[in-house]
């Protein structure tokens, strides 16, 4: 059984709409696919959506807590990306448009969706935002303690 | 859509100067919807030379991306655990003798939540504060362009270049722009890092002064190790100095793109000091000629990048 | 016995001349007999050993913390993630957390929470500190590595450096000088906040102007005295207005230098303008300015030795 993540607006399952911002979706849909069908589809809210910083690394959370082994997603920054790297989570990426959950899952089982595997993915979508944060939080945080 | 930023390494190359002509070449260019950025947050300059077309439709938001500590002096016991535990790396914790209490140096305090999570009392808090501001305007019909100002003593600089980055994805002019370009900040570090991150290609002007040449090399070490392409424009090329052969001996040795050379012209101290782009101020200027090219250079070389 | 006296020369706008008056003050105190240190805290690009072409000795590893798990030891509570303020431990049920060092702020708190001390160090070279000589005068400095981030660690360990000195060889120095970055972020607001007597450079121009407003706000805020000093000043004949300006805005002005092929002539070649046995026309507009300024400078403060 193989369980996909996608960032979502609501809890309309199946009719829902792919949200393009994976940190900062208001919720994540789960549909878990057998023998090429799909057999659950679970709405989960994203608490971190509102989250100062790091809301890439604990959407990928909610992500792996969930049981997700891929994501489908339009948008991603570097801390998003290398946090799903890092957990193994298979990432596939939605060109454009507003496509539904149903529209994305049957594009993955047709095998039309591109895999993303470079940590730069920011760089086809978003603005690669997400990294270089100041002397607190994000890159560049703090001046640390030197040993 | 292309994404570039103009860094330089060392300041006062030349970077906003540069940007501002770029701008209003691209703005000219029936090829390009362009999304205007200055990231250089610290000390924003592009807005007095592409000041908005009306006052009334300047937006300003505040961001709130620094977090600081708060001490809760009803919540202490006085026990001094965490000035002699050292709870602060950061050295934002002192003591207070007279009053028997810590004291948070607002300043060096980094957010970090340390002190909230090793105070037994639970006599710290972390809060977020106003870390700066992002302003965004027209520069003309369908030309917006962002800026991020940080709030002194905020420094959090990375965060807010990457805010500014982020809040050109909400313009409405977003979904059909297909150039973004970007003032960037001076130096290497943090807020530079934060600009170049997820770009398509970056543009480094320098200088052939022993300065010049020094920090280009390490702005080019820093865009390399994110796999950046990048090209090259030196300014004040004709410019006397012993610099001149090393850095053009350095550029070709290493095979760099050069997208152009603008020498030595009066021009475009003035025209900055008419606080306009120097293609606008002086078009038949030797600089405005040079920037013309390297801006025909940049369209060609954009056009390679898929 | 007398501490030494702490000039921050600092500015906001990139390209203004900051090295070029650091550089130059230091020489100048020099002169005069004085013992002098010259801390190039812009480590991003640090530029004072190229105008006193110096050479660099001494270099010594700047490092900083991220965690490192231990997995024979760590249990996988993730205490440490639940508490990271930054999300920097990216920790899902019953799997060891994994570091993100993007986000670390290099707090410990991890390090100091983890109930099975499953937590080490991880040190990692954020860049290095070098000391100098030239001129008569001593240097300390210090580099970023490329594509790191955090340059105030390094200016911290510069300013530790100092601390050291001040503590152990109080004789040593009479005088320090602190060269800043551009900008006004944090590591230039660390050397603000170590000075005495605070510098900005600007020049005159409307871009000068606005960033000397913005850094004078930051030494304001950090309860600083300043003066500053106006570089390129005859630029475009614009002086006399941008002096009148700043004397609206209650800013000091400690001296002017005016465009002079001697003050670039010396920055290309490494030679500094100012010093005595340098070969550089005293009579030249460049040379005088800097004089001024620097006999401005001696009633400013108190630098008896």
């Amino acid at each position: 059984m193989v369980i996909v993540g996608i960032p979502t607006f609501g809890n309309k399952g199946l009719n829902d709409v792919m949200n393009n911002r994976f940190g900062r979706c208001a919720s994540f849909t789960f549909v878990a696919i057998e023998n090429n069908e799909i057999v659950e589809v679970r709405s989960v809210a994203n608490d971190a959506q509102g989250a100062m910083g790091g809301a890439g690394i604990q959407a990928a959370q909610i992500i792996g807590n969930n049981g997700a082994t891929e994501v489908i997603v339009g948008n991603l920054g570097p801390n998003a990306s290398n946090s799903l790297n890092a957990l193994n989570i298979k990432i596939y990426q939605a060109q454009g448009g507003s496509l539904t959950v149903k529209e994305l899952i049957d594009l993955r089982l047709s095998g039309k969706l591109q895999v993303l595997t470079s940590s730069n993915v920011g760089a086809h979508a978003g603005m690669g935002g997400g990294m270089g944060g100041g002397r607190g939080g994000g890159m560049g945080g703090g001046r640390g303690r030197q040993f | 859509m292309k994404k570039i930023a103009i860094i330089s390494g060392k300041g006062g190359v030349g970077k906003t100067s540069l940007t501002a002509s770029l701008v209003s070449l691209a703005q000219k260019d029936p090829e390009f919807n362009v999304i205007t950025l200055d990231c250089d947050v610290d000390a924003p300059n592009l807005a007095l030379i592409l000041p908005p077309k009306s006052e009334e439709n300047v937006l300003t938001h505040d961001t709130f991306t620094t977090k600081k500590a708060r001490f809760l002096e009803e919540k202490c016991v006085n026990c001094k655990q965490c000035y002699d535990d050292h709870f602060c790396e950061f050295n934002a914790l002192d003591w207070d003798e007279s009053n028997n209490i810590p004291i948070i140096n607002y300043l060096a305090c980094e957010g970090c939540g340390a002190c909230k999570v090793l105070c037994h009392e639970n006599a710290f808090e972390i809060n977020p504060v106003k870390s700066g501001e992002i302003i965004s305007y027209e520069i003309d019909i369908g030309l917006p362009l962002i800026y991020g100002k940080t709030k002194l003593g905020s420094t959090t600089s990375g965060l807010l270049v990457s805010e500014v980055k982020q809040h050109a994805t909400k313009l409405k002019e977003f979904n059909d722009a297909n150039f973004i370009l970007i003032d960037g900040p001076p130096g290497i570090g943090c807020p530079v890092i934060a600009t170049v991150s997820g770009l398509d290609y970056i543009v480094a002007i320098t200088e052939p002064t022993p300065s010049g040449l020094h920090d280009v090399k390490r702005a080019i070490e820093m865009v390399n190790q994110f796999n950046i392409p990048f090209g090259i424009v030196i300014n004040k090329a004709d410019l006397k100095s012993a610099s001149q052969k090393q850095l053009n001996k350095y550029i070709e040795k290493a095979g760099f793109e050069i997208l152009g050379k603008i020498n030595f012209d009066l021009s475009i101290p003035e025209a900055m000091s008419y606080a306009k782009p120097v293609v606008d101020y002086a078009p038949e200027s030797s600089a405005s000629q040079a920037i013309k090219k390297i801006y025909n250079n940049l369209k060609l070389v954009l056009s390679t990048i898929n | 016995m007398l501490k030494p006296k702490i000039i921050c020369v600092t500015g906001g706008k990139g390209g203004t001349g900051k090295t070029l008056v650091a550089v130059n003050l230091a020489i100048m105190f020099k002169n005069r007999g004085y013992k002098v240190l010259l801390i190039d805290g812009d480590v991003e690009n640090p530029n004072t050993f190229l105008l006193l072409n110096a050479k660099l000795k001494n270099k010594k590893k700047v490092l900083y913390f991220l965690p490192k798990i231990i997995e024979d030891k760590c249990t996988k509570c993730g205490l440490c993630a639940e508490n990271c303020e930054t999300h920097a431990l990216l920790y899902i049920k019953d799997s060891y957390p994994i570091p993100i060092s993007t986000v670390c702020s290099g707090c410990k708190l991890c390090y100091k929470i983890c109930p099975t001390n499953a937590i080490e160090p991880d040190l990692k070279v954020i860049g290095w500190t070098y000391t100098a000589s030239a001129f008569n005068i001593d240097l300390f400095l210090g580099e970023l590595k490329p594509a790191e981030a955090r340059s105030a660690v390094i200016v911290n360990k510069l300013m530790e450096n100092l601390e050291k000195v001040i503590k152990t060889e109080p004789e040593k120095y009479d005088i320090v000088i602190l060269d800043t970055a551009p900008g006004a972020h944090c590591d230039v607001e660390e050397l603000i906040n170590g000075a005495d007597l605070v510098i900005p450079v600007t020049e005159p121009t409307r871009f000068g102007k606005l960033d000397l407003l913005r850094i004078v706000e930051l030494i304001d805020l950090l309860k600083k005295e300043h003066k500053a000093i106006v570089n390129r000043s005859s630029l475009l004949g614009y002086k006399e207005k941008f002096l009148k300006e700043l004397e609206e805005k209650h800013i000091e002005i400690l001296g002017d230098i005016p465009l002079d092929e001697e003050i670039v002539s010396s920055y290309c070649k490494g030679i500094p303008l100012m010093d005595e046995r340098s070969k550089f026309d005293r009579d030249g507009a460049g040379y005088k300015s800097f004089e001024k300024i620097f006999e401005n400078l001696l009633k400013w403060g108190d630098f008896s030795k």
